[in-house]
């Protein structure tokens, strides 16, 4: 029997229409109340007052990088860096090494995950066998596993025959497909936005339609077999206009996210070849960005990740064009989105923590990411007033790669509550 | 220990350059872009280039006891060896590291010129097959970076002689009114052809035209032209017929078929036919333009053999002497500082 109390914080539980100052008692893990003045005796107090209290968040969208690069990323650095944004609930994706296109990859994750009992992961599986995107991975053996979804992200199925049947199978099987979106012979050997940022620095552009059409691919797949299809990172006005058209359509079984990079920072971050700006998609022009926005304004856009791709020093200190693509994201996600969002009015605080929690949760297919009595207790407390400067060498992920490195960010998670168990405490992980 | 050297005493040739120097320093530590170079230091690097290049090949003492390494990682002719002979012009001790490098082994640029670095060398020239090497490494040496190539991205020392060869040019038809040297290209315009998405020289030359206040045009097909190139304050042109009319310089680059340009068109024979600078073509311009060209020049192809290096309007000759004297002026003012200032750097 174990309680926490959290006292005079203000609540933020978009599922259950809440946004008031409340307290919330926490028993046995689980949420036993969230209401005003709460007096029961408890085994600890946090007290919240200022703060933002909200559902644990989730990132459907992580590389931990664990099997096979443990020099980058490990699901133990990957799930702490995770608890210093906020998140207690993460999808990794399965471009590890081996690919997780076997049950044994699936089986590891979750079970090393038990035995950190640090975050919630949810392993995905590939769709196609090595992500080569010609052969089906066996997606039931998969799903058994406990694959939460399929997905080829990092290559993508380039392949539409392939991508069709993909998906016609993960809708026997009823599993959810996340589709990365790019066209590789439109990308060819780009390395940013094609633009006028990139005509300048002379650098190979990777044009808008590269995503563009792979969005509005998957888009037609998705209307003509009814799989449940979710399009990750999309970053182009195309890919906004599409998936509004398709909703407009009817579609219901297409959901969208953003990384909240591609609203927050432009293709300019590449001046002076910063090869921490580099990821894919690349960050856009200013017009994408704000097409974006409007798309997460209408909800468009159903959700936010990080897609958390940390890497070595070595493979950043190159030439532009050779660097790899992608930063770690979990430990700015939060600010990020209340910095370029929520503080600049564009979007409200409960719509911004909405698409954070229940959201993905609900696209996923968990029963996560609200405080409704009996749920598990998954919190995080913010100080959404806090100024921090981004400092990679504070970071938790073995990642420091950061376009948002020197970059001053408003709020920071100061708690972060896993079952019931407080499990960061003010800048430090809180070990058994 | 530290051994004081005493200089020499000049000669009268050094007095010379001197005198036309007149203790003035160049504003930047590295040349990795020509935005780098402000209107004073186009004067300073061209009033000496020009005087450099009277004394043709005459050997100045003013770099001596400073060396050089000359790391090309991507094959040159003319860039290489005139800053090879334009070092040892000036009594500098160079060294060459190229395709067979450390880099082909595996070892990141970094590792490679840090090392080059720390032989204390004054100047590294570099070109690499990546746009932004130079840069990069410049934030980590001592030593001065200069930029010969990089990628698609700048050449700035070939932009430097093309427009010292412009400004000449135009200045001896009694281009400047003062009766001087002509100092901008305000009203002159340049017309360049060619692969221009996959061209530095183009990246570097169009910057300082503009500085200059030339009007540039370019012309290529399509699949040859950078997005939104007119941002670059440039007018594009798909007929390079229309191009050419009033043109006062005609400006070839080489269809670069080493970087898969051969993609973007479908041969150059078809090329040739609609884009290649022939005799017919060149009568288009101004009568008097000039044609040029950064070479290496694929005879027949961008340029007809005719045109290419004997004809009277032709100055790629002129460019390649022009080569020499920019680099020259370059090295002696970027080792031979006066106010004795140093680089910001950080080791990685």
């Amino acid at each position: 029997m174990s309680t926490l109390l959290i006292k005079g914080g203000r609540v933020v539980d978009p599922k259950n229409g809440i946004d008031a100052v409340r307290d919330v008692f926490v028993k046995d893990g689980k949420v036993a109340a969230v209401a005003e003045h709460i007096t029961e005796k408890t085994d600890k107090t946090v007290d919240a007052k200022g703060l933002v209290v909200t559902p644990g968040l989730i990132d459907i969208h992580v590389h931990f990088r664990e099997p096979g690069r443990e020099d980058k990323e490990t699901l133990e650095s990957g799930s702490q860096a995770a608890l210093a944004g906020g998140i207690t609930s993460v999808v990794t994706m399965p471009n590890t090494n081996p690919v997780a296109d076997n049950q044994s990859v699936i089986e590891f994750i979750l079970k090393r995950a038990q035995e950190l009992d640090l975050i919630h992961i949810y392993p995905s599986g590939s769709i196609t066998k090595g992500e080569k995107g010609t052969m089906l991975s066996e997606i039931n053996e998969l799903k058994n596993s406990g694959a939460i979804a399929i997905t080829d992200d990092g290559s993508d199925v380039q392949n539409e025959g392939v991508l069709k049947r993909a998906m016609e199978y993960a809708k026997t099987i009823g599993i959810l497909l996340m589709s990365h979106c790019e066209t590789k012979d439109l990308t060819e050997e780009g390395a940013m936005h094609e633009g006028w940022i990139s005509t300048k620095l002379g650098l190979p552009g990777i044009p808008a339609s590269s995503e563009d059409l792979a969005v509005y691919k998957n888009i037609l797949l998705a209307e003509e077999t009814g799989a449940r299809v979710h399009l990750q990172h999309n970053s182009t006005a195309g890919a906004i206009r599409e998936i509004r058209a398709a909703r407009a359509r009817g579609a219901k079984n297409i959901t969208a996210e953003v990384s909240v990079q591609h609203f927050a920072l432009t293709d300019e971050e590449c001046l002076g070849y910063n090869t921490n700006a580099k990821m894919y998609p690349p960050l856009r022009s200013q017009e994408h960005i704000d097409a974006v926005i409007r798309g997460i304004q209408d909800d468009t856009v159903d959700c936010f990740t990080t897609d958390h791709a940390p890497h070595i020093e070595s493979d950043k200190i190159k030439p532009f064009q050779d660097a790899a693509f992608g930063f770690v994201g979990l430990e700015t996600s939060f600010a990020v989105i209340h910095t370029y969002l929520v503080k600049k009015n564009l979007v409200e605080l409960t719509k911004g923590i909405e698409k954070m929690t229940v959201a993905p949760a609900r696209i996923i297919g968990v029963d996560r990411g609200h405080l409704s009595v009996g749920a598990d207790a998954d919190i995080a407390i913010f100080d959404t007033e806090k100024e921090w400067v981004v400092d990679e060498k504070k970071f938790f992920s073995k990642g420091k790669n950061s376009p948002f490195i020197g970059k001053k960010l408003i709020g920071k998670a100061l708690y972060t509550i896993v079952d019931g168990k407080v499990k960061y405490d003010n800048g430090a992980i809180v070990t058994k | 220990m530290v051994v004081v050297l005493s200089k020499k005493s000049p000669s009268a040739a050094e007095k010379d350059l001197n005198s036309i120097r007149k203790d003035r320093d160049l504003s930047f530590f590295d040349l990795v872009s020509v935005d780098q170079v402000s209107i004073e230091d186009l004067a300073l690097l061209y009033e000496v280039a020009r005087r450099f290049r009277d004394y043709k090949t005459y050997k100045f003492s003013f770099n001596k006891g400073s060396s050089q390494v000359n790391a090309f990682f991507e094959p040159s002719t003319r860039t290489s060896s005139s800053f090879d002979l334009a070092a040892k012009q000036l009594s500098m001790d160079t060294a060459g590291v190229a395709g067979n490098s450390s880099v082909s082994k595996g070892e990141s640029y970094l590792d490679t010129i840090e090392t080059i670095d720390a032989y204390n060398v004054k100047t590294i020239v570099i070109r690499s097959k990546e746009s932004g090497v130079p840069e990069m490494l410049a934030r980590h040496t001592q030593a001065a970076i200069i930029n010969a190539g990089d990628g698609w991205h700048e050449h700035p020392t070939q932009a430097l002689l093309d427009v010292l060869t412009m400004l000449d040019h135009f200045s001896s038809r009694g281009g400047s009114a003062s009766g001087g040297q002509t100092k901008n290209l305000d009203g002159k315009v340049v017309m360049i052809v060619g692969d221009i998405t996959h061209s530095r020289v183009f990246g570097s030359l169009v910057r300082l035209l503009r500085q200059l206040k030339a009007q540039i045009r370019t012309a290529s097909p399509l699949t040859l032209i950078p997005t939104e190139v007119e941002r670059f304050g440039v007018k594009h042109y798909t007929d390079v017929n229309e191009a050419l009319i009033g043109a006062d310089v005609v400006y070839a680059l080489r269809v670069q078929s080493e970087r898969g340009a051969n993609g973007y068109i479908p041969s150059l024979r078809e090329y040739s036919k609609m884009f290649g600078i022939s005799r017919k073509r060149l009568d288009l311009a101004k009568k008097n333009a000039i044609l040029m060209h950064p070479g290496p020049v694929i005879r027949d192809i961008d340029v007809h053999s005719a045109l290419a290096a004997v004809d009277p309007q032709s100055q790629i000759l002129q460019q390649v002497e022009n080569g020499m004297a920019v680099r020259k002026a370059l090295l002696w003012l970027m080792c031979d500082r006066i106010d004795g200032k140093t680089k910001e750097f950080k080791r990685k």
